[in-house]
C-alpha cells in the first residue's frame, strides 16, 4: 500500500527516492495525496509492485529535479531564473532531505529486495505504464504567462532595496499573490527594470491592464508588460514585407440604377413567409421584375442608407449585395447576427447577435469596415432592447452609445473613445445626433431640487451650446427635423396644481443665434409627432379614440409657431411625411382598420380618403411620387399584399403576394443638385410637365395597344385549342351515341321529336262580391 | 330512361345509396368505412364510381360497380378498387366517354384513372393546395378545378393540360364553366373558421365571373355572407345558383348587359 501511494505521485516519490537510491520512499508527501483523477493508476499499480520498483530504480543518476523550479522564470530569463531557482530549490531541497531519513527508518526492515536482476531488460515504455499521471508533468512554459515585467522602477542600492520591494509588494499583490519577483542589479544598484510572478496567469493579466501606466511619482511612471509578450515582440522579423497587392475586384457600377431612363426606383419584396424575396422597378403599369431568388435571406432584408448595398441576414453572418445582377460583395461573419445598422456614410455596418460574448473578448457587438470586410470592433452588449445602440453622427464621423450615467463617443476610424473618456452624465434618459451637424442633444430627469434638462453639444470640442431647464417631468422624446434645422423635444409634464398630464414641445431654432426655443402647450394626450423633411412644419396627432385630430403647425421665420389648421374626427395613429414634405398620410393601422388621408399640407385640402384594409405598413418611395401600403404576413395572415398609390391618393396597383412579409425602397443618395438648380428646375416646371404629358399619353396608348394585343392572342390561342377538341368531340360522336343507346344527347335540343308538350290548365273561378249598398 | 332513372346519394353516415328519380325508391345502399366523398355515373350511365375518404385508419379508396352486373351490388363487391396512400381524393368526375375518371387530390395534385385498369393515365401537379371541385364543360372537353390555392383552372379533359388559370384572394370552393358562353363562375371565401379575424364587409363571399380566355375578371355578385360552397349554370346558360355556407341557395338570372359585353379585342 506504501508503494502504491508513491506510485500514484510519480514525481514527488523520485525525488525522495534519489538519494537512497533503492530505497524504498515509506510515506506519502505531506501535501500531496493520492485520491482524485489519480485513482485508477493506484489500483492498477497494487498488482504490479516488481515493475514499478523498477521503474524507479532503473536510473539512478538522473536528476528532474530542477524542472518544476525552471517553469518559474523561464530559461529566457537567465539572470531572474537562476537566481530564484537556486533559493527555491534550496528550500525544498531541505524538506526533501527531511523525509529521507524517516523514509529509511521504516522502510527497508521488513521488506524484501525489489532490485531487478542485472540482466533484466525493460520492454515497458513510460508512457504505456503512467501515461496518465505524465500527461499531468509540468512543462517548461508552465507558469511563464504568470510573469510581468515592470519599467521604470526606480534605481536603488541595496540599503534602499528592502523599501523599494515593500512599495512594489503593495502595489502589485492587489492582483493577486506575488509568488517570486526578481530586481536585476549592475554596479550595485538595481537595473530599473524588475520581474514578479504571480499565482495565475490571470493576475498577471490583471496588473498589466491596471497598473500599466501607474504614476509612482514625477519621475517614475510604471510600464507593466507580459513576460511572455517580450518574447512575442523579439520574435518579430526586422524585415518588412511589401503586402501583396490584392487583385481589383470590379464590381460595376453600384449605382447603376440611378441612371435608369425614366427614373424609376426600386424596391425589395419579402413574400411566401419570408422564402422568396424578389427586387423590382417601381413601375406605374405594373412592377418590372429584376431579381428573384429562393431562400435570399432567413429573417428580412435592410438596404444600406444610400441604397448601395442590399443585406441579408443568415445564421453564420450577414451578406451585402449590389450591383446590376445583385452579385454579393461581401460578407461578415457574425453567428446568431439579429440586428444591424449601417453608418450613415455606408462605410461601416454595426451587427448585433446575442450569442458568442464572452468575457474577454466582445462579440455582441461588432463594427465592420464594408469595403475591407474586417473586424473594426467588439463591443459588449447586455441587451438589445434599444436598437440601435450605437447612433452615428450624420457623417459617419463618430458614434455613441448610452450606459448607465454615461454617454461613450467614438471616433472614425479608429474605433477609439474619443479623447479616450466618455462623459459622465448622471441620469442620462435618452440621446441623439441632428442630422445636420456634429451636435448630440440628450436629455436628464430630475433630481431633487435640480430640475431636468435638455443639453445640446457640440462635438468634437464637448462644448454646450445649449442648456434648458425643465420643471416636472416625467418624459421627453428627442424629434430631429430631418435636416437638422429644427429640434422639437417632446416633453410630458405634471404641472402642480393640475392634474393629468400636460405635454409641451420645446421647439429649438438651431440655426439662430443662441438656439432661441419656443414652446407649444397641448392638454390633450399625444399620439403621434412627426417634422416635415426638408421643411418648417409639423404635425401632431392628438386626442382619445375615436375623437382624434390632427394639427399642423408651421415654425415661422420670425420663431413664431403658428396653427395653420387642424382637422377633427381623424381615423389615424400615424403620420407619414413625403420625403419631399408638402405631403403627408395620415394612416390608422392596424386596430384602426387601414384608414388613409392624403393630405396636401400647403393649402391644408385632405386629396382623398381611402382604406387599405387591415394594412399594417406605409412606405413613401425616395422620390415622394408614390406610397404604399401593405399588409405583412407578419401582423395579419389574410389577403397579404402591397398596393401602389400616387402621392395624391389614387391607387395604381393592387399586388397580391402570397404570405407578403415587407417590401423597402431601395435609398436614393442625395441630390447632387444645388439648392439654386432645385429651384430652377420647380420655375421651369411647366416647361417639363409638358415634356411628361406627352410621354404619359404615348405610354398609355401604348399600353392599350399592348392589351388589346395581348387579349387578341390568348383569344386567338384558345380558339385554336378549342377547335381541336371540338373535332376530337365530333370523332366521338358515334361512341357517345352507342354509350347513350342511339340517343343523342349533346344539344339540349337534339332530340324535339321525343319531346311531349303537356298543356296545364288552371281553372280560376271567379266571384263578384259587390262592396257596399246596391240600390 | 334507363340511365336517366337514378340518381347516386353520398352521406357522411359511411354509405352510398341509389334512388330512383322518378319514383324516390331506393334501389340499393352500400356500406363503407370511411365517409364518401365523391361519386358519379359513367357517360354510358352503367358504372358508378365513388371514393371514401381516408379516416379512422382507413385509407381512400375508388370503387367502380358495374350495374349492369346485380351481383357487384347485391355484394357490395365492386370489380374494381383503387388505393390511394399518398393523398385524399377531394373531388372526382367522370372523364369523357367513361373511360377514365379525374381525381382532384387533397394535395393539389390531379390524377387520370383508367375505369378499366384501374392504372394512372395521366398526373400533373398544377395547384399547390386542395382541390376542391372539379366541373366538366358540356361538352366535357375540359373542365375547370377549384382550389383552396386561391386560384380555379381550366384543363382538357384528355391531357390533363393547364389551359387557363383565374386568381383570386380566397379560397376557391366551386367553379362552374357556362354552357354557351366563353365564362366561368368562381365561388368560395375565407374558411369558416377564420372569417372572424375578417371584416365581414370584406369577407369576398362573391360569385366572380371570369372570361375565360382572357382570364379576366368582369362581374361581381354579392350577397351570401358566409363562403360559398358550390356554384352551377343553368343548362341554358340564362341563370346560375350558388349555394353558400350561410344557408342560402340564391338563383340569379343574368341582365341583358351580361349577354351582351364584350371585352375589347
Amino acid at each position: 500500500m506504501q508503494d502504491a501511494e508513491n506510485v500514484a505521485v510519480p514525481e514527488a516519490a523520485e525525488e525522495r527516492a534519489e538519494p537512497g537510491q533503492q530505497q524504498p520512499a515509506a510515506e506519502p508527501p505531506p501535501d500531496e495525496g493520492c485520491c482524485g483523477p489519480r485513482g485508477p493508476a493506484l489500483r492498477r499499480r497494487q498488482g504490479q509492485r516488481p515493475l514499478v520498483r523498477r521503474w524507479r530504480s532503473r536510473r539512478p543518476g538522473r536528476s528532474r529535479r530542477a524542472r518544476p523550479r525552471e517553469s518559474g522564470l523561464g530559461t529566457s530569463a537567465p539572470t531572474a531564473g537562476a537566481q530564484a531557482a537556486s533559493e527555491d530549490a534550496g528550500g525544498n531541497e531541505g524538506s526533501a532531505a527531511e523525509a529521507e531519513p524517516r523514509a529509511l527508518e521504516n522502510g527497508d526492515a521488513d521488506e524484501p529486495s525489489f532490485s531487478d536482476p542485472e540482466d533484466f531488460v525493460d520492454d515497458v515504455s513510460e508512457e504505456e505504464l503512467l501515461g496518465d499521471v505524465l500527461k499531468d508533468r509540468p512543462q517548461e512554459a508552465d507558469g511563464i504567462d504568470s510573469v510581468i515585467v515592470v519599467d521604470n522602477v526606480p534605481q536603488v542600492g541595496p540599503d534602499r532595496l528592502e523599501k523599494l520591494k515593500n512599495v512594489i509588494h503593495k502595489i502589485f499583490s492587489k492582483f493577486g499573490k506575488i509568488t517570486n519577483d526578481f530586481y536585476p542589479e549592475e554596479d550595485g544598484k538595481t537595473k530599473g527594470y524588475i520581474f514578479l510572478e504571480y499565482a495565475s496567469p490571470a493576475h498577471a493579466v490583471d496588473a498589466v491592464k491596471n497598473a500599466d501606466g501607474y504614476k509612482l511619482d514625477k519621475q517614475h511612471t510604471f510600464r507593466v508588460n507580459l513576460f511572455t509578450d517580450f518574447d512575442k515582440y523579439m520574435t518579430i522579423s526586422d524585415e518588412w514585407d511589401i503586402p501583396e497587392k490584392q487583385p481589383f475586384k470590379d464590381l460595376g457600377n453600384l449605382r447603376y440604377w440611378l441612371e435608369e431612363a425614366e427614373c424609376r426606383d426600386q424596391y425589395s419584396v419579402i413574400f411566401e413567409s419570408g422564402d422568396r424575396t424578389s427586387i423590382f422597378w417601381n413601375d406605374v403599369k405594373d412592377p418590372v421584375s429584376i431579381e428573384e431568388r429562393a431562400r435570399w435571406t432567413e429573417t428580412y432584408v435592410r438596404w444600406s442608407p444610400k441604397g448601395t448595398y442590399l443585406a441579408t441576414f443568415h445564421q453564420r453572418g450577414i451578406a451585402l449585395w449590389g450591383g446590376e445582377k445583385f452579385k454579393q460583395i461581401q460578407r461578415f461573419s457574425h453567428q446568431g447576427v439579429q440586428l444591424i445598422d449601417f453608418s450613415p456614410c455606408e462605410r461601416y455596418l454595426v451587427t448585433f447577435s446575442p450569442l458568442m460574448d464572452t468575457q474577454d473578448d466582445p462579440q455582441a457587438i461588432i463594427i465592420w469596415d464594408i469595403l475591407t470586410g474586417h473586424k473594426k470592433r467588439g463591443f459588449h452588449c447586455e441587451s438589445s432592447a434599444h436598437w440601435p445602440i450605437f447612433k452615428w453622427s450624420h457623417d459617419g464621423k463618430f458614434f455613441a452609445r448610452m450606459t448607465l450615467d454615461t454617454l461613450s463617443i467614438y471616433e472614425t476610424p479608429s474605433m477609439g473613445l474619443l479623447d479616450k473618456k466618455s462623459l459622465k452624465i448622471s441620469g442620462i434618459k435618452d440621446f441623439s445626433w441632428s442630422p445636420g451637424g456634429n451636435i448630440i442633444a440628450f436629455w436628464v430627469p430630475e433630481d431633487k431640487d435640480i430640475p431636468a434638462r435638455v443639453t445640446l453639444m457640440q462635438l468634437p470640442t464637448r462644448q454646450e451650446i445649449r442648456v434648458r431647464n425643465l420643471f416636472n417631468v416625467v418624459d421627453c422624446k428627442l424629434h430631429w427635423q430631418k435636416n437638422g434645422d429644427y429640434l422639437c423635444v417632446k416633453v410630458d409634464r405634471t404641472p402642480k396644481g393640475t392634474q393629468g398630464v400636460v405635454t409641451n414641445f420645446e421647439i429649438f431654432r438651431m440655426r439662430e443665434k443662441q438656439v432661441p426655443v419656443d414652446v407649444v402647450e397641448m392638454k390633450e394626450t399625444i399620439i403621434a409627432f412627426a417634422w416635415e423633411p426638408n421643411g418648417s412644419k409639423f404635425a401632431v396627432l392628438h386626442g382619445e379614440a375615436p375623437r382624434i385630430s390632427v394639427s399642423f403647425y408651421h415654425v415661422k421665420n420670425n420663431g413664431k409657431i403658428e396653427l395653420i389648421k387642424m382637422f377633427d374626427k381623424q381615423q389615424a395613429n400615424t403620420i407619414f411625411w413625403s420625403p419631399q414634405g408638402q405631403f403627408v398620410v395620415l394612416a390608422g393601422l392596424r386596430s384602426m382598420n387601414g384608414a388613409l388621408a392624403f393630405v396636401d399640407t400647403s393649402d391644408c385640402t385632405v386629396m382623398n380618403i381611402a382604406e387599405h384594409y387591415m394594412a399594417s405598413d406605409v412606405e413613401w418611395d425616395p422620390t415622394g411620387r408614390y406610397v404604399v401600403t401593405s399588409v405583412s404576413w407578419w401582423s395579419h395572415k389574410v389577403d397579404n399584399a402591397y398596393w401602389l398609390w400616387t402621392f395624391q391618393g389614387r391607387l395604381l396597383q393592387k399586388n397580391n403576394k402570397d404570405r407578403f412579409c415587407q417590401l423597402l425602397w431601395r435609398p436614393r443618395p442625395p441630390t447632387l443638385l444645388s439648392q439654386e438648380q432645385i429651384k430652377q428646375i420647380k420655375k421651369d416646371l411647366k416647361k417639363y410637365s409638358k415634356i411628361f404629358e406627352q410621354k404619359d399619353r404615348l405610354s398609355q396608348s401604348k399600353a392599350s395597344k399592348e392589351l388589346v394585343e395581348r387579349r387578341r392572342t390568348m383569344m386567338e390561342d384558345f380558339r385554336k385549342y378549342r377547335k381541336m377538341a371540338q373535332e376530337l368531340y365530333m370523332e366521338q360522336k358515334n361512341e357517345r351515341l352507342e354509350l347513350r343507346g342511339g340517343v343523342d344527347t349533346d344539344e339540349l335540343d337534339s332530340n324535339v321529336d321525343d319531346w311531349e308538350e303537356e298543356t296545364i290548365e288552371f281553372f280560376v273561378t271567379e266571384e263578384i262580391i259587390p262592396l257596399g249598398n246596391q240600390e | 330512361m334507363g340511365h336517366t332513372g337514378a340518381v347516386w346519394c353520398v352521406d357522411a353516415d359511411n354509405s352510398c345509396r341509389l334512388w330512383d328519380c322518378e319514383t324516390g325508391k331506393q334501389l340499393a345502399l352500400l356500406k363503407t368505412n370511411s365517409a364518401v366523398r365523391t361519386c358519379g355515373f359513367d357517360f354510358g350511365g352503367n358504372i358508378i364510381m365513388f371514393s371514401t375518404d381516408k379516416q379512422m385508419g382507413y385509407q381512400c379508396f375508388v370503387s367502380f360497380f358495374d350495374l349492369r352486373d346485380p351481383s357487384q351490388i347485391d355484394n357490395n363487391e365492386p370489380y374494381m378498387k383503387i388505393p390511394c396512400n399518398d393523398s385524399k381524393i377531394t373531388s372526382a368526375v367522370w372523364g369523357p366517354l367513361g373511360e377514365c375518371i379525374i381525381a382532384g387530390h387533397e394535395s393539389g395534385e390531379l390524377n387520370q384513372y383508367s375505369a378499366k385498369s384501374g392504372e394512372v393515365l395521366v398526373n400533373v401537379k398544377e395547384h399547390s393546395r386542395q382541390i376542391n371541385d372539379i366541373q366538366l364543360s358540356r361538352d366535357m372537353t375540359m373542365f375547370v378545378t377549384a382550389s383552396k390555392d386561391n386560384t380555379a383552372k381550366l384543363f382538357d379533359s384528355t391531357t390533363l393540360e393547364r389551359q387557363k388559370t383565374f386568381r383570386t384572394e380566397r379560397p376557391v370552393n366551386s367553379a362552374a364553366l357556362s354552357p354557351n358562353y366563353d365564362h366561368v363562375v368562381l365561388g368560395g371565401g375565407q374558411e369558416a373558421m377564420d372569417v372572424t379575424t375578417t371584416s365581414t364587409r370584406i369577407g369576398k363571399f362573391e360569385a366572380r365571373f371570369f372570361h375565360l380566355a382572357f382570364e379576366e375578371e368582369f362581374g361581381r355578385v354579392k350577397g351570401h355572407f358566409g363562403p360559398i360552397n358550390s356554384v352551377a349554370f343553368h343548362p341554358d346558360g340564362k341563370s346560375y345558383s350558388s349555394g353558400g355556407e350561410d344557408g342560402y341557395v340564391r338563383i340569379h338570372y343574368f341582365d341583358p348587359q351580361y349577354f351582351e359585353f364584350e371585352f375589347e379585342a
